[in-house]
């Protein structure tokens, strides 16, 4: 009996301690679009939505949470992240409050919120801090291999050294003095730091993210079994993002696939495989590396010409408005592939010399790309969503536990 | 006389079509004036801050701002401070609002000058202009034979004036007539509407004129000719006995109007038993012998030997001094909405058609069945096809929605909570829910009819309904519960959706006929909101009920006789304003002059 009582107690401190902040929705308008003063709270847009269930009553829940400057509300809420924006919401909605807009103004905002840094807020709200930041990173490289790995004079004099027997470049053995193996192993270490700090930055954020969301929320008791019993939805959700699936439109769930998958094994085999990946020989087109290779232009670029299309011809909804992030990240990621496809081109070509410009070009655009984007950005939510929906299946759990156990008070 | 330095500021929102001016004529115009010192437009403005704007204000010494343009009243409060921080007063901030004059004619340009003019010299517009009089012709034309055009027509005939009453249709009541119970008294809609109607069809002083429609107004205020197109009845009004043995043999069959489309009527048909006049027309567009010559059974038959199916439409022509406008309303067409599966579904009804379904002399005699379809697809009532259990009401349904129609229509709340007293009242033990966005119960006594139907043990939901889909059982909605905090999705076997009240998609036409005009939302626009609701800014032209924006009943028939009471003062008076839209800017200045002396 001692602990049914805590929770109903629990709930209603947690009620009482809500303060209303009245600067909170000015703060909000920075992340985006904000028209949320048009809602009236007819809750169609959470009825039309597919992925809402009692207890995830979004977008209309997080929309009243800000008219009324329920900051805190928002902040212990992963609603935003159980969005997908098929725009649904925002065709139908009789206002035009623009609700799946509104949701996805909310994840930057909450991006914001989880990284301890305060970088992600000035990369939101502010164009030349992202902007400066990129450029700055990516002329710290091209400056960084100009004076540490600058190519061969020979290059210039006598290319033809650097084309082994199959007509394509030697890519590791350009620089003086450093054999191959010893160059490959240089990228190698550059590319496991670049990771490693993102991964850092990244899991830092997502502790803040669990922090906020599960263990701040005291009217929350989560069983114990459930961290271990629902842990598998990260991974299944990380993999297949089924939940994007259940929306009603479904071109939009492939394309993302298409994407995550190409970018998610371009990643593996530029840090875990790049020995194999960044070699001298040119395999054959049917090999594993060509083959991967290809699989993660053909999804990155489908994603990348289709969403700047939609973006530019703003007739469906989702893509009326575009954040600055938005088309940052189109153009970053197209310009890494361009410069990717180029690379190999040269190569086959056995150009040796636009093949080492374009590789550290290449590199130039890549790398800042992955340091502001993924753990400050828009990529950060391929970690955000999938802990999400982890934390909302503990919610659940906590959900119906209490159901039962108020169902045994009451009885 | 006033000489305050003067700015001026045209305002206009995205969309202007409505009152169509050459905004740089006006800005021509203003800078002639002698007081007007700045013209600022969204463009040019100094300053989009208040307090750079204020400084500037100063700066130039001006005292007067007058905002002008569409709804310039937006801009107000934006002004307003600037003026206050520029240590001006409030009443120096004018507002000139063509759209209240404007309506797109051919004098737009002449009135929107007229009305800066009296803005520039702080003259109210209603005072910068007072129209000349005509005298009045006794008759009047009353367009409409709906609850208002009735109660209209009535109030002038009763002060032993002529009237004329036009219907388009076969008979006069208007929707009215299809009502079962009125809200919130549950009074019998016909029972107290029929007496009207078959007093118009006796009162000495009213012709009616079913079937026809106004083509043509010529003339001015207190003297317009009007040309109206009597369709051909083919049945003679005077012989015409009424005994139905036409529409017992005519074997062409089509929706019936009066039943909102759910049952089927005949070729030749009386619109319903109470009808006034109580005698038969036929509807060419279904009659066998007007489109290829063969039939003709009906005028074998008829007794009276009344029927001419050759009969002719013919035009006559009348001379009235006022006219009447009480076209009425539409409902909202619920096929738009797709998601909620009218036209899909037969068991998703629109309220007209359960109005119809519910009521006794409705196509089932008041028994709540099943729609089902018959062997040509048409979706109609047959008695016999089971009773449902379940009903769902959804409120807003093209109402309070951007994407269809922004504005409240205002009766559906009501009406609903009727309809679902009704289903309770026929089958005590069913289960109604209603899902609504905000209940508006203004009116008198209405709140309490609305708890009187909470108490009833209606389930009413606070939410709007996103879904109606088909399910095994009949038809399931999905929707959020906003109090309770949570998804409801239900199993129902009827819903009736609560569509809201357009202007006629013919409002248009007659509007043009008419020389009056309209807002945004396509209502026939009244020259003043608050104080002037049925006079338009065509002298001796009145528009009142549902045709100059939603109403219930009690107010379309208070508009009704407010109208008719405009129409008598002006036949008693012997003096009728001319049109407000042919005012001359010679004699607004004229009469500005003479006002500040």
């Amino acid at each position: 009996m001692k602990n049914e009582l805590k929770i109903f107690k629990n709930n209603g401190e947690q009620k009482m301690r809500q303060t209303v902040n009245t600067k909170f929705k000015q703060e909000l308008k920075e992340f985006g679009v904000g028209n949320w003063n048009a809602c009236f709270n007819c809750g169609n847009c959470t009825a039309i939505c597919g992925l809402t269930e009692n207890g995830f009553l979004f977008p209309r829940k997080s929309i009243q949470s800000i008219q009324m400057g329920l900051k805190e509300n928002l902040e212990k809420s992963v609603d935003p992240w159980l969005c997908y924006y098929c725009g649904e919401c925002s065709d139908t909605c009789p206002r035009d409050a623009n609700p799946g807009e509104l949701m996805m103004s909310l994840r930057r905002y909450l991006t914001s919120t989880y990284d301890w840094t305060g970088l992600s807020k000035k990369f939101y709200t502010s164009k030349f801090w992202e902007i400066g930041f990129i450029a700055f990173f990516g002329a710290a490289i091209i400056a960084a291999f100009l004076i540490f790995l600058p190519p061969s004079q020979r290059v210039y004099s006598n290319p033809e050294a650097f084309v082994n027997d199959q007509g394509g470049v030697m890519i590791n053995s350009m620089v003086d003095g450093i054999s191959s193996t010893q160059f490959i192993k240089i990228i190698e270490y550059g590319d496991w730091t670049m990771a490693i700090i993102v991964a850092l930055l990244l899991i830092s954020n997502i502790f803040r993210m669990f922090y906020k969301v599960i263990l701040k929320d005291k009217s929350i008791h989560i069983p114990f079994f459930a961290y271990f019993t629902e842990f598998f939805q990260l991974i299944y959700n990380f993999l297949t993002q089924a939940r994007f699936s259940k929306c009603e439109k479904k071109s939009y769930w492939v394309g993302h696939l298409l994407l995550m998958t190409g970018y998610t094994i371009m990643f593996m085999v530029i840090v875990v495989l790049l020995p194999e990946f960044q070699i001298e020989e040119v395999k054959p087109w049917y090999h594993w590396q060509r083959i991967l290779g290809y699989y993660a232009t053909f999804g990155i670029l489908y994603f990348l010409i289709i969403a700047a299309i939609e973006r530019l011809r703003k007739s469906d909804i989702k893509f009326k408005f575009s954040h600055e992030s938005d088309w940052l990240f189109i153009i970053m990621l197209g310009l890494t592939t361009i410069t990717g496809i180029l690379i190999n081109i040269f190569r086959l070509a056995g150009m040796p010399v636009l093949t080492y410009y374009m590789f550290v070009l290449h590199l130039a655009i890549l790398v800042p790309m992955i340091i502001v984007e993924v753990p400050f950005s828009k990529w950060s939510h391929l970690a955000y969503r999938p802990f999400a929906i982890y934390f909302a299946k503990l919610k659940k759990a906590s959900y119906a536990q209490q159901a039962i156990k108020s169902q045994l008070l009451t009885t | 006389m006033d000489t305050k330095a003067t700015a001026v500021y045209f305002y206009y929102p995205d969309d202007d079509s409505i009152i169509n001016l050459d905004k740089n004529d006006l800005e021509q115009f203003s800078e002639k004036q002698s007081l007007v010192k700045a013209i600022w437009n969204s463009k040019n403005l100094p300053s989009k801050d208040i307090n750079s704007l204020a400084d500037e204000i100063k700066r130039n010494n001006i005292e007067r701002i007058v905002i002008a343009g569409l709804k310039p009243g937006f801009r107000k409060s934006f002004f307003a401070e600037a003026m206050l921080k520029a240590g001006n007063k409030l009443e120096d901030l004018v507002l000139a609002d063509f759209g209240q004059y404007c309506n797109g004619g051919t004098r737009n340009q002449e009135i929107a000058k007229s009305m800066l003019f009296c803005a520039f010299n702080n003259v109210p517009f209603e005072h910068g202009f007072q129209p000349d009089t005509n005298t009045v012709k006794p008759e009047t034309l009353v367009i409409g034979g709906g609850i208002t055009g009735i109660q209209a027509s009535l109030e002038v005939a009763d002060s032993n004036n002529k009237v004329f009453l036009i219907e388009k249709t076969g008979t006069i009541g208007g929707h009215m007539a299809m009502f079962d119970k009125t809200f919130p008294t549950l009074d019998c809609a016909a029972c107290i509407l029929t007496p009207k109607m078959v007093e118009i069809g006796q009162h000495p002083n009213i012709e009616l004129i079913t079937y026809s429609e106004v083509i043509d107004v010529k003339g001015e205020p207190g003297n317009y000719q009007v040309k109206i197109l009597k369709k051909a009845r083919r049945v003679d009004l005077s012989t015409c006995i009424g005994c139905g043995i036409c529409s017992e043999k005519c074997p062409s069959k089509t929706l019936s109007e009066f039943d909102a489309g759910t049952t089927l009527r005949k070729a030749i048909y009386i619109p319903f038993p109470q009808a006034v006049p109580n005698k038969y027309l036929i509807d060419a567009e279904s009659c066998i012998y007007v489109k290829n010559g063969k039939c003709g059974v009906c005028a074998k038959v008829c007794p009276a030997k009344c029927i001419d199916l050759d009969q002719k439409d013919e035009v006559i022509e009348i001379s009235v001094g006022n006219i009447i406008v009480a076209t009425g309303f539409q409902t909202f067409d619920a096929k738009r909405i797709e998601r909620f599966g009218y036209g899909r579904f037969p068991n998703v009804l629109t309220s007209l058609e359960f109005e119809r379904l519910v009521n006794a002399s409705g196509p089932t005699s008041g028994n709540i069945t099943y729609r089902t379809k018959d062997k040509k697809g048409n979706q109609i009532f047959e008695p016999g096809s089971g009773e449902p259990s379940k009903f769902a009401i959804i409120h807003c349904v093209g109402s309070r929605d951007r994407n269809y129609n922004n504005y409240c229509s205002r009766v559906c709340c009501m009406y609903s909570l009727k309809l679902a007293h009704l289903i309770k009242e026929k089958i005590p033990e069913a289960v109604v829910y209603e899902y609504f966005i905000d209940m508006r119960a203004f009116g008198k006594g209405y709140e309490e009819f609305y708890q009187r139907i909470k108490e009833e043990d209606v389930n009413i939901i606070r939410g709007k309904t996103a879904r109606v889909e088909k399910s095994e059982n009949g038809i399931k909605l999905r929707s959020e519960d906003i109090i309770n905090d949570r998804i409801i999705e239900q199993e129902v076997d009827m819903v009736i959706l609560s569509v809201g009240l357009e202007a006629r998609s013919d409002a248009d036409k007659l509007m043009k006929t008419l020389n009056i005009s309209k807002t945004e939302d396509g209502w026939y626009k009244e020259s003043n909101s608050t104080f002037d609701g049925e006079t338009t800014l065509s002298g001796g032209i009145t528009i009142a009920g549902a045709c100059q924006g939603p109403k219930d009943i009690p107010d379309s028939v208070a508009q009704g006789a407010s109208a008719a009471s405009k129409v008598i003062q002006s036949i008693m008076k012997n003096k009728i304003n001319q049109n407000i839209k042919d005012i001359s800017l010679s004699k607004v200045e004229k009469r500005v002059e003479d006002f500040q002396k």
